[in-house]
């Protein structure tokens, strides 16, 4: 203390005390940059709400949302169409050797005309859809226009100004206008209506089980068809097209929504649930083929093998999490991609029920390759943990008589479970946060994957968080709806990471004192 | 003992001993197959790769490949002899233009990107790395100093060590995102080397923090307590007696850094990485500052477009077999440093 007093001080502080000062300020760097993350990526993306509840008022305001109902039902009656052409199909290929010719003719006409039936529809929702696309563009264009006009003014451009002129519109006479077709659209759902019910009853006779079967399939959901009729009916009766957005619709479209649809000419749409579905069904795989791998090969290096085995193994498992994520991309496309599909349409697999597999790059093509780079986080981390177990729990085992396997399954795996569990959790963080091999390997189509596939499902493409974030984030205007959109799932894809790493580490940190 | 018959000691087949030997060789083959999938993938890469880097007449190395630009590959059949030939965009306009001269017309298939090389993928890669660990570096370190050696075990370094290691879990994705709003926006660094280098180096900070950390706290007590008990300040314990044992294994620690660094492309997508540039960095400058504020090409955004931009075929294979393991090898070759120095570091010092 004596020799401290005699050196400098600025403001009373001596020279160590700033050194330390120095030192803390980097560490804090750490915190920074969490704290920046954060609000960078709120800076830019919670804009996205307004502008979305903005967008949905538009959209509800220029009458795409009175027409969308209209383009339900005519999807609705495609679809139909498609089922029947699946009876057809399966009446032509199994049909009894007694059907004529004509009757397949006859057979055919049924389906023509029951195609037939919508056109009427379609014609009538491309007449109001051209109003309202009109409508909102135009809308869209004097936005601009006011924006420019006021940018002008605050320059002092005040000629320039004076020049652009802005459109006013009238939203009351379209929603009128839209609202007074309405007993058109009652007409035509009235002869639609009609006809199916005769054709119907004038079903032809299908000869063959399996077109009876989906034929019976398909008057289900023709009465389905004909029983929402009234409801779309009320819909349009309802609609006001001045009824406020609230915000949480816009949120609840953003996170429940079915669709991510941009840069359409009817409307975007910015619902995360496909690629959160592609995510997850991605994880899903990678992690039932990485966390079985991953501890196995863990309690092997660990328990069993022999000393020389365990100097070779461990570095070389260690050394896989080195590979680039984009070589294996690379790898996905080129060599395992491809491999599977041949692997798929080999006769001695047929039996599968959706073999052979069409899409070279698909979730379960991802999957593998996500699960092959989380083995060796899974791996070290879980074989930490098991060689942190003390030695007394594997010796009590011993000595009260139990076998290795005993002690390895009954003592040692359950004592380390907290840190195998941790060593999941991260492997799931890292699976989801992956970017280069979902978006070379996954097949990018933004879709919620087909279900009723059963496991078929695995074998569909589908696109990511991550990846819809590195495919689009190029391309966007900054500042658009777009661009917040992308920058909501990094704050999602954030959030999750986050919250995986809290309990992971606090698995670990419950784990120590068990042990401790 | 001979006979085997009657040896007391030797173990009865039983139940449980076979269900112990089933399970152990089942373990074994997970993790043998976790090996030879590795395999395979390594040895697909080099022997395709090997292809296209080495040749078998002097200089062994396909010098043009790691020297030229990338190129577009024009295929054609040479209505002189007859025959296939390969040129690159530049040569074969060159010579287009010669047979035009004697009113002959050239056609040929075009592959993008499938001739010249990677030179500037490569210097691009290096300037990138370069940077974010020189940044990563000298942040990582002096975190990790005050994080071992002034710190009390207090609510502020427990919060730093929640960030640290919560920032270690959050995909490169989300950092490219972030490099992109804070530096490339917010700061109006634009499109950049120095946008890229400084989302590279915040990303791979935790792990060198992490590393430091850990080699700094390997240092034993008694060689701060001696130093101090001789009457050296904190900072002269630490300069003298601390940081001196600890720095090789920072050093070791960090090259695994930069292996993961080099490796990203995520980061650098939406900040530092251009398609191509016709110019290598230090060409066509108007004053220095420049240098760090413009594009550059990077190996790994080179296989992404390779691989999704280009389709698949025997011309441009090579190139993206070439680049992937040009790529892989220079990986490998910073990840294998730093496993040796690993070894060597733990002979070198014992207490």
């Amino acid at each position: 203390m004596l020799t401290a007093s005699r050196r400098f001080r600025v403001w009373g502080w001596s020279g160590d005390d700033l050194i330390r000062l120095f030192f803390q300020g980097n560490a804090l760097v750490a915190i920074l940059v969490l704290g920046l993350i954060t609000i960078f990526l709120f800076r830019e993306g919670m804009g996205f709400f307004p502008q979305y509840q903005k967008e949905l008022q538009l959209y509800r305001k220029s009458g795409l949302e009175f027409v969308e109902v209209m383009r339900q039902q005519v999807e609705a009656h495609k679809a139909l169409s498609r089922l029947l052409f699946q009876v057809e199909k399966a009446e032509r290929q199994n049909a009894t050797p007694t059907v004529t010719s004509q009757q397949k003719i006859a057979f055919k006409n049924y389906l023509a005309q029951f195609r037939k039936i919508i056109v009427p529809l379609i014609d009538l929702e491309m007449e109001w859809e051209k109003v309202a696309v009109d409508l909102r563009d135009r809308y869209r264009v004097a936005q601009d226009k006011k924006e420019r006009k006021e940018a002008l003014l605050q320059s002092g451009k005040f000629q320039e100004e004076e020049q652009i002129r802005i459109e006013t519109f009238d939203f009351q006479k379209n929603a009128n206008f839209l609202k007074d077709t309405l007993p058109r659209y009652h007409q035509i759902n009235r002869v639609i209506s009609d006809e199916i019910n005769r054709l119907i009853n004038q079903a032809p006779h299908w000869t063959s089980s399996k077109a009876n079967e989906q034929w019976d399939e398909f008057r289900e959901s023709v009465t389905r068809y004909l029983s929402q009729m009234p409801h779309r009916e009320k819909q349009l009766e309802e609609w006001n097209a001045f009824e406020p957005v609230p915000w949480i619709r816009a949120l609840a479209g953003f996170l429940l929504g079915k669709e991510w649809i941009t840069q359409s000419f009817w409307n975007d749409f910015y619902g995360i649930l496909p690629l959160l579905t592609g995510s997850f069904l991605i994880a899903s795989v990678a992690l039932a083929l990485a966390v079985p791998l991953g501890i196995g090969a863990a309690i092997y290096v660990s328990q069993i093998a022999s000393k020389t085995e365990q100097k070779w193994i461990k570095p070389c498992i260690e050394f896989i999490a080195t590979i680039p994520s984009v070589v294996l991309g690379f790898f996905g496309i080129v060599v395992l991609g491809e491999g599977i599909r041949w692997l798929t349409q080999q006769e001695f697999l047929s039996w599968v029920p959706f073999f052979p597999v069409h899409n070279r790059l698909n979730i379960f093509t991802a999957g593998c390759l996500l699960g092959f780079m989380a083995v060796p986080t899974i791996f070290t981390l879980a074989e930490d943990a098991l060689n942190n177990v003390p030695r007394i729990f594997k010796e009590a085992s011993f000595a009260l008589g139990a076998n290795s396997l005993q002690t390895i399954l009954k003592i040692m795996v359950p004592a380390a479970l907290s840190g195998i569990m941790a060593a999941v959790l991260l492997g799931f963080g890292r699976v989801i946060g992956e970017t280069m091999v979902v978006l070379l390997v996954a097949g990018n189509r933004i879709a919620i994957p087909d279900f009723t596939q059963g496991l078929g499902v695995f074998f569909q493409p589908a696109h990511t968080m991550t990846g819809i974030i590195a495919q689009e984030m190029g391309e966007v205007v900054r500042g658009s709806l777009h661009y917040r959109a992308l920058f909501m799932v990094g704050i999602l894809l954030f959030l999750i990471s986050l919250t995986v790493n809290y309990f992971a580490q606090s698995l670990v940190k419950r784990f120590k004192i068990s042990i401790g | 003992m001979k006979n085997k018959k009657h040896n007391p000691f030797k173990h009865r087949p039983s139940y449980a001993h076979g269900l112990q030997s089933f399970c152990f060789n089942f373990f074994r083959a997970m993790t043998y197959f976790i090996l030879i999938c590795a395999v395979v993938i390594f040895a697909n890469i080099f022997f395709k790769g090997a292809k296209t880097l080495f040749l078998s007449h002097f200089p062994y190395v396909n010098v043009d490949f790691l020297t030229q630009f990338p190129e577009t590959l024009h295929v054609f059949q040479d209505p002189m002899t007859h025959e296939t030939r390969e040129l690159g965009e530049v040569a074969f306009r060159h010579y287009e233009a010669q047979l035009a001269q004697q009113g002959i017309a050239l056609s040929s298939e075009v592959h993008a990107y499938a001739g010249g090389g990677i030179f500037p993928c490569i210097v691009g890669t290096v300037l990138l790395v370069s940077g974010s660990m020189l940044i990563a570096l000298v942040l990582g370190i002096f975190s990790a100093i005050y994080l071992s050696e002034f710190g009390k075990q207090g609510r502020l370094i427990h919060w730093i060590r929640v960030a640290i290691g919560n920032l270690a879990g959050v995909p490169s994705i989300i950092y490219g995102l972030f490099g992109f709003s804070l530096f490339v926006i917010f700061l109006k660094w634009n499109f950049s080397l120095l946008s890229g280098c400084f989302t590279l180096a915040i990303m791979v900070l935790p792990i060198i923090i992490t590393a430091s950390e850990e080699s700094l706290r390997a240092v034993p007590r008694g060689f701060r307590e001696g130093s101090l008990a001789l009457g050296a300040t904190r900072w002269q314990t630490i300069r003298k007696s601390v940081l001196p044992y600890a720095l090789s294994g920072i050093l070791t620690s960090s090259i695994l850094g930069i292996a993961r660094v080099a490796g990203e492309t995520a980061p650098i997508m939406f900040t530092a990485a251009y398609l191509v540039r016709s110019e290598l960095p230090w060409q066509g400058l108007n004053k220095m500052s420049d240098f760090f504020f413009q594009g550059v090409q990077a190996l790994p955004y080179h296989i992404y477009v390779l691989s999704t931009k280009v389709p698949q075929n025997e011309y441009t294979e090579r190139v993206q077999y070439g680049t992937v393991f040009v790529f892989l090898l220079a990986i490998m070759f910073i990840a294998l440093t730093s496993v040796v120095l690993r070894i060597k570091m733990r002979n070198r010092f014992r207490w």
